[in-house]
């Protein structure tokens, strides 16, 4: 049973670091506190679950498909809400503030739009039934689940390490207003950055859906609380901190609610969370505290 | 009186109850971040105090002249609990903790029998009212407007525009945050208190996440320029959606976008000026 | 902005209020019911009940041919808003009778408003316990779940069910209640509890819990909450293997066409005791169906046919009470003897529906409900 539940642990907090890489990028990098976040998770379920459903695709054309919309969809909000603010220097809460508005209004269209219902993607496009090894049972769309995560991670990483773009980003990390007088293009890179965020989040969003099999506009939303959770304890823009603190924070939350108390299950998570911040405020694996002045 | 104007005021009584507990709410989000503080512990402030007024009326029968005041106790033990370890914090990491201790509390109430659990406690009798939650509005109004003009205010600002500055002006920086964390404490409980007692019921899912960010775009949207403008954040924000009740279902997207529009072209806030010129 | 609408606010309301009489060829009843945010699928399958029974009550009206005009607030879920939507039904739209509202939680805070303003209210949808209990002008239609789910229980022992684990949404209302009366239905039968464990109602992972009952080897899990966790709980107890030899037991919430949609064959011998169910033989539900799907493009849910009711209960009542009066209506809604979808319906002295006669055990096979044998 230990084995299973660790296994448990481990596919819940891959769905965890799956949904905290674009928002941790976003943080890091362009230091906003984007709450449209959680829809691009939802709009991504959505998108797959229209083309498979309504148009017919295969889940592997479907899922970069959506990833890709829900890109540009990101891109269009960043432009609409943000840029503007960062062109007159707003003060950094504003953006909290308008992602506020902007995703009430999201949900809520969202909703009327397509119905409160939840759905789910067409069985077919996976199968259900589960793999058997030895002890441990796991299904396909958690494999996917894992795969994802992983090929994510690793592109993600090298983007960052290996090239200029990654470069320039990590420039504008450091510090936004140097990078733009080093002649780095600030605002093509808060698209790109939006871009990659939006991608990263609608395919999170297909996969999470294909897992759970709980597609509904509101989706995205359930999962902010556990985003900011991983991305504290991660450290802020820290990919790979992501992934370590989504699949610790995953593996804990199921060894409580397995052998202590499920009702624990979600307190315990933040009673991590306050801990970790009270003894190490970078996150467990920060490096360099990003201040945000 | 009239019929109809009894009747009007009547319809429109929880609205001129929220208008001012929510005011008070805007308060207590603005007396942190007038020190510069993100403090999102306002929401679970106001859960302790609703609480504990709500099991000191229904439990022990004590008058509410008794547990208006005591409903204030919780809060306070509780922010100078986390407050030491926290104010280290800055920006989104002390939000985000607070936040997260908010999320602690109501796990808490939901695994507590004593309290409800999710059934919450309900047949509170109504004992607050206008004159209990305006006059503690206005005090409150009163109050950080006198401060502000005071050297404490001056000393406030200082440290919201520069903290390291302010500290080498001899300016005790840390005291003043957890003063104004414990203040923030006050005012939340004191309306969780007074909330619980004019709507008979209070549920674990009322101070988690979304009322916490509820109450921080109160002070966003308002602007804290002076103690006036988060109060004003709070009504317009309160009556939004009862104003737009005619859109039905669109109601939460006509809500969001001028939530928006709000913010893109009055970042610093509906009322953004500051009180008094900037001297020295 | 917002001035000049309060403003224009006021002005409608002291203007239907000097001039009640234009309004007196009508009816005017109100509901509060969830029609945005994460909950509003409940809220849209009541109105949508509700407005099809209505559809049908106007073609002859009441009280000799006066249209019931029906007012839909949204609460969002939210409680204060419910509250400002029911004294904006009362006092503005001067409405005789209050359906809803949606959730137990907000029932708790409007009940009270409601009850001193002495205006009967019906909820079509508060299952918890203690509801009818906040005062003499709070009434229910649905059935209560200590009324349904000992009848499931009671079937599941006939199939030899000893053991049994208990699963629940420990942050809502409706499925805490449920839980409660799951536990007090296992206690009596004699079944003995392996163990309790709870989920978020926006949880989607359950696979903690589900591994460690599968270690306990219950007969059989009863799950109290609403659809979607239901869903997905049975979804993922296949799938981690709990064998089909393990009987579910579902509550009220996982009484809905939803669960076949989402959870498929997963949930095929599940068993959910239910007022109400789709394939009701008798013609007022074929006709209420029928209806139904032609005019929303769906199949209704037990919300929807609770609702439906509800509103053809009230529409009775009103033409028994001879006038659109709050008084009147309230004494005669005790008096009541209808024939719904539901079947045969009455109230008790304590204002809850009076019979669960109307009980039914529904098993799920290839994702659609049937009667269970």
């Amino acid at each position: 049973m230990l084995a299973q539940q660790l296994t448990n642990g481990v596919l819940l907090g891959s769905t965890y670091a799956l949904f905290a890489l674009g928002f941790t990028l976003m943080f890091g990098v362009l230091r906003v506190v984007n709450l449209t976040y959680g829809f691009y998770f939802s709009a991504g379920a959505f998108v797959a679950l229209f083309l498979t459903r309504n148009v017919g695709w295969p889940i592997w054309a479907a899922l970069p498909a959506a990833a890709v919309a829900v890109g540009a969809i990101a891109v269009v909000l960043d432009w609409l809400l943000l840029a503007r603010l960062r062109r007159i220097n707003a003060p950094e809460l504003s953006s909290l503030m308008v992602t506020l508005g902007a995703v009430l209004a999201l949900y809520a269209g969202m909703t009327a739009w397509l119905g409160p219902d939840i759905r789910r993607l067409p069985a077919e496009v996976l199968g259900g039934e589960a793999m058997i090894f030895g002890p441990l049972r796991i299904t396909n769309a958690q494999i996917l689940v894992l795969i994802a995560t992983g090929v994510m991670v690793t592109a993600l990483l090298a983007l960052m390490r290996l090239t200029p773009i990654g470069l320039a980003l990590r420039a504008m990390a450091e510090n936004p207003d140097a990078a733009g007088l080093m002649g780095i293009n600030t605002g093509r890179l808060a698209a790109l950055v939006s871009f990659i965020c939006g991608t990263l989040a609608g395919a999170g969003g297909v996969l999470i859906g294909l897992n759970f099999n709980a597609i509904q506009p509101y989706m995205g939303e359930a999962m902010m609380l556990r985003g900011f959770v991983v991305i504290i304890i991660g450290g802020l823009g820290d990919i790979r901190g992501a992934l370590i603190a989504g699949v610790l924070l995953g593996v804990i939350e199921v060894l409580t609610a397995g052998y202590v108390s499920s009702g624990l299950k979600e307190a315990v998570a933040f009673a991590i969370l306050v801990v970790v911040l009270w003894t190490r405020p970078s996150g467990l694996f920060g490096r360099t505290q990003i201040r945000r002045a | 009186m009239p019929i109809w104007l009894d009747d009007f005021l009547w319809t429109y009584q929880n609205v001129v109850y929220a208008l001012g507990v929510n005011g008070l709410l805007g308060l207590s989000m603005y007396v942190v971040l007038s020190v510069g503080q993100l403090s999102l512990g306002q929401a679970a402030f106001m859960g302790l105090g609703a609480y504990s007024s709500a099991l000191l009326t229904l439990k022990l029968h004590l008058p509410f002249a008794i547990v208006l005041p005591a409903s204030t106790i919780a809060p306070v033990l509780f922010a100078l609990a986390i407050g030491t370890p926290t104010l280290r914090l800055s920006g989104v990491y002390l939000a985000i903790a607070t936040i997260g201790l908010g999320e602690v509390l109501r796990a808490a109430y939901l695994n507590i029998d004593y309290v409800g659990g999710a059934l919450g406690i309900s047949g509170i009798p109504e004992r607050a009212g206008v004159v209990s939650i305006y006059s503690l509005l206005i005090l409150a109004l009163l109050g950080f407007w006198l401060i502000g003009r005071s050297a404490i205010g001056r000393a406030m600002e200082a440290i919201r525009e520069d903290e390291v500055a302010a500290a080498t002006m001899g300016v005790n920086v840390a005291r003043y945050r957890l003063g104004a964390l414990l203040t923030s404490a006050v005012l939340a409980g004191l309306a969780g208190a007074l909330s619980a007692h004019v709507s008979s019921f209070i549920g674990p899912n009322e101070y988690g996440f979304e009322p916490a960010v509820t109450i921080l775009s109160y002070a966003l949207l308002g602007g804290i320029g002076s103690p006036f403008a988060p109060v004003i954040g709070a009504w317009i924000l309160t009556l939004l959606p009862e104003m737009l009740r005619g859109f039905a279902d669109l109601r939460l997207v006509f809500n969001g976008v001028i939530i928006v529009l709000a913010v893109l072209y009055l970042p610093n806030g509906i009322l953004p000026w500051t009180m008094r010129r900037r001297a020295a | 902005m917002n001035r000049s609408h309060f403003l224009a606010g006021a002005a409608a309301i002291i203007a239907a209020a000097a001039f009640p009489t234009l309004a007196a060829a009508q009816v005017q009843i109100g509901a509060i019911e969830i029609l945005s945010g994460p909950a509003a699928a409940y809220g849209i399958a009541i109105k949508a009940g509700l407005d099809l029974a209505l559809d049908e009550i106007n073609q002859k009206g009441v009280l000799g041919g006066q249209k019931i005009v029906l007012t839909v607030e949204d609460s969002a879920g939210n409680k204060d808003q419910a509250i400002n939507a029911a004294r904006k039904l009362i006092g503005r739209d001067k409405v005789v009778l209050v359906i809803g509202p949606t959730l137990s939680n907000e029932m708790f805070a409007v009940g009270p408003v409601t009850n001193e303003r002495k205006i009967p209210t019906v909820g079509t949808s508060t299952t918890a316990a203690g509801i009818t209990e906040i005062g003499p002008y709070i009434w229910r239609t649905s059935l209560p779940e200590a009324d349904v789910v000992p009848v499931t229980f009671k079937k599941a022992q006939s199939r030899g069910v000893k053991t049994i684990a208990l699963m629940y949404a420990n942050d809502d209302a409706f499925s805490k209640s449920g839980f409660d009366v799951m536990k007090a239905a296992a206690e009596k039968l004699g079944l003995k509890i392996l163990t309790i464990e709870t989920f978020g109602s926006k949880d989607t992972d359950f696979s903690a819990q589900i591994t460690k009952i599968k270690g306990l080897k219950p007969d059989a899990i009863g799950i109290s909450a609403l659809v979607e966790p239901v869903s997905g709980v049975v979804l993922q107890a296949r799938s981690l293997g709990i064998p089909k030899e393990t009987l579910l037991l579902g509550g009220n919430g996982s009484n809905s066409p939803k669960l076949g949609e989402i959870a498929g064959a997963a949930a095929d011998g599940m068993l959910v005791g239910s007022p109400w169910f789709i394939a009701k033989p008798d013609a007022m539900n074929t006709g209420f169906v029928t209806a139904f799907t032609a005019k929303y493009n769906k199949a209704p849910d037990q919300f929807a046919a609770q609702a439906y009711d509800t509103m053809k209960i009230v529409a009775q009542t009103i033409d028994r009470a001879g006038a659109a009066d709050s008084e009147k209506i309230n004494a005669v809604l005790g008096k009541i003897d209808f024939n719904g979808v539901m079947g045969p319906f009455k109230f008790t002295a304590g204002r809850d529906p009076a019979s669960s006669d109307g009980v039914v055990v529904l098993e799920m096979r290839g994702g659609k409900f049937g009667i269970a044998q």
